[in-house]
């Protein structure tokens, strides 16, 4: 039994006042034990939804999931001893200090008070909270805040953790804490699935990625497998004005625009650039900047889903 | 690895001790209620205490047997025992920060998140009872059953506190927001005004006695006043005992469906 999760057509309809709405329509996939599983999407794609019927905590319309082979459903209480987790919503009482929330939560989960108060203190010390530790939760930043989330949901060891969304929201640099703690985590042997609407976060952090879009999967691989599949060069080209731009999309077959870019996806990037520079120039069309990359997530997730995903750009505008 | 799941008794004990922390670090939370409790006691002590009290035996005014404010007293009472209240509100706090769904993910017995703020809720309604009767104790209340009367007054509370409790917890999940559970103790107001709280039954108009006669304040009110001025007068006490202890019994199952539905995964 190689696999941690398993998750078949999963579906979840919520029935509101206004009408169904389908959170989840059909998501599947496989988690091996030990990898970090990411699940990319935006607002709204149906992530929490998806994590809050594998962790048992809310229904499941129709489909099945398990974990570590024991069926969420009718193993729920199995489950849940073997799962940690932290939600998007964190709720976390802010009038306790983080201390007395170990020691309470390892009480909860057991613990004799004396394991009770070893088990705190390596938490604190775990992630990094041992200074603040007698102060209210309410005085943290944050990254402390999230970093408390997730001590609070390794209290009992589990070995599968769900991390929905861990870092929205946070300073680059309280993120990149949290991914050295959550890549910590999994050399350990714990096995990962968090979700996220940055790219580049699931490009650091996960070994596999599901790409999931109003409630659908539209692609899953490794990072590498992904910008693979979209194969050769992105050439990226910036006008001066949208106009030209426009125009230049009119000329050049498959290709995206974006404001004042516009981006096309080629075997070779190094051979194709000056035919096209040619073909714009002949057009009276300024290029003001050309560049080719290896495709990137972002290129991956335009392909799958005909846009590009918000949550990049937020990321990109904060890291300056 | 491998945990024993911890006991019911043990879940409660920490559930309980975690809410009367968070109880203990906002201290001023609970200055309203015993503050307007202590003042409807000063106040309508100082001002009807002249007419209704003295030595005022043999006059149309006599009800309060010369003390008015063993009469008195006992709307304080009443009025702090509705801090049973909180109880729905720490439930519905805990429901919209999210630590609800944390506790669900854990290996906790529904109960035990459902009746540590009920048990909180009672410290509360005791608490805010005996520092009512002792504020009244200290200015010159002095109940005909001896000291041991306080200790019934404070049992009735202790019901009638509970029922706002098992009120406000139903209130409280059904409309899912703390205002909801909030709202639920305006219910006090028309409810300690629509009673005899100033003089007995008999003096009301006739609309008033009327609907006090369908309140079940009345019936409290009543049955801490025969404790305080009559004596352990058996079928009044009875009476107060059982409206009291009948109200928790209903609000407290009410709030157990609730909160069942409300704990069902949706
Ligand atoms: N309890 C609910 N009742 C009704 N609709 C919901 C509920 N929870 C989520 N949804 C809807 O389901 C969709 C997916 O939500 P969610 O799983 O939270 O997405 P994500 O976590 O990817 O942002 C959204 O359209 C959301 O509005
Ligand atoms: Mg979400």
């Amino acid at each position: 039994m190689l696999l941690a999760v398993e998750a078949k057509n999963l579906k979840k309809t919520f029935k509101t006042k206004q009408g169904n709405v389908e959170a989840v329509r059909d998501v599947s996939f496989k988690v091996n034990k030990g990898e970090i599983f990411g699940i990319l999407g935006p607002n709204g794609a149906g992530k929490s939804t998806t994590i809050l019927m594998l962790t048992t905590l809310l229904r499941i319309t129709s489909g099945t999931a398990k974990i570590n082979d024991l069926d969420v459903v009718k193993n729920d209480s199995e489950v849940r001893n073997k799962i940690g987790i932290a939600l998007q919503d964190t709720g976390i009482d802010n009038l306790l200090t983080a201390r007395e929330l170990f020691y309470t939560t390892a009480r909860l989960w057991g613990l004799s008070k004396s394991k009770s108060k070893d088990r705190t203190k390596e938490m604190l010390n775990l992630v990094g909270l041992t200074e603040a530790a007698d102060r209210r939760v309410k005085t943290y930043s944050g990254g402390m805040k999230r970093r408390l989330d997730l001590g609070l949901s390794l209290v009992h060891k589990p070995e599968v953790l769900f991390l929905d969304e861990p870092t929205t929201g946070l300073d680059p640099g309280s993120r990149r804490v949290l991914w050295d703690e959550i890549k910590k985590l999994r050399d350990e042997g714990v096995t990962i699935i968090l979700t996220t609407q940055y790219l580049e976060e699931a490009d650091e952090l996960a070994n596999r990625i599901s790409i999931i879009d109003e409630g659908l999967v539209v692609a899953e691989g490794t990072p590498d497998e992904l910008k693979s599949s979209i194969g050769g060069d992105v050439i990226t080209l910036t006008f001066r004005s949208d106009d030209d731009a426009i125009k230049a999309q009119t000329i050049i077959e498959n290709s995206d625009i974006e404001d004042k870019q516009i981006r096309v996806t080629v075997e070779n990037g190094a051979e194709k650039i000056p035919n096209l520079l040619n073909l714009l120039v002949s057009k009276d069309i300024n290029v003001q900047s050309v560049s080719a990359n290896k495709p990137s997530l972002d290129d991956v997730f335009l392909k799958v889903t005909g846009y590009r995903l918000e949550g990049e750009k937020t990321l990109i505008e904060e890291s300056k | 690895m491998n945990y024993s799941k911890s006991s019911f008794f043990t879940q409660l004990g920490i559930l309980t001790k975690r809410l009367l922390l968070r109880l203990a670090r906002r201290p001023l939370a609970e200055l309203p209620n015993i503050f307007i409790s202590a003042f409807f006691l000063l106040v309508y002590d100082g001002a009807l205490g002249g007419v209704f009290g003295g030595n005022a035996a043999g006059t149309p005014f006599d009800f309060a047997n010369g003390n008015f404010l063993n009469f008195i007293l006992p709307v304080s009472i009443v009025s702090a025992s509705v801090s049973g209240g909180a109880s729905g509100i720490y439930l519905v706090e805990d429901i919209e920060s999210g630590v609800f769904k944390r506790y669900q993910g854990m290996p906790i017995s529904k109960w035990a998140i459902i009746l540590a703020p009920i048990v909180v809720g009672a410290v509360r309604v005791l608490l805010q009872a005996t520092l009512i009767m002792t504020l009244g104790s200290i200015i010159g209340a002095d109940p005909a059953t001896g000291f041991l009367g306080y200790f019934a007054v404070l049992g009735m509370a202790f019901f009638w506190g509970m029922g706002f409790a098992g009120y406000s917890v139903a209130a409280g999940v059904r409309s899912g927001s703390s205002q909801g559970a909030q709202a639920a103790t305006f219910l006090f107001f028309p409810a300690l005004f629509l009673a005899p709280t100033f003089t007995p039954r008999y003096a009301l108009k006739g609309w008033l006695e009327t609907a006090a006669a369908f309140n079940p304040t009345t019936y409290v009110l009543e049955g801490m006043r025969a404790i305080m001025i009559e004596g352990w007068v058996s079928d009044l006490i009875l009476k107060g005992f059982l409206v009291a202890g009948g109200f928790a019994f209903i609000t407290l199952s009410f709030a157990v469906i609730s909160a069942k539905t409300a704990t069902e995964k949706s």
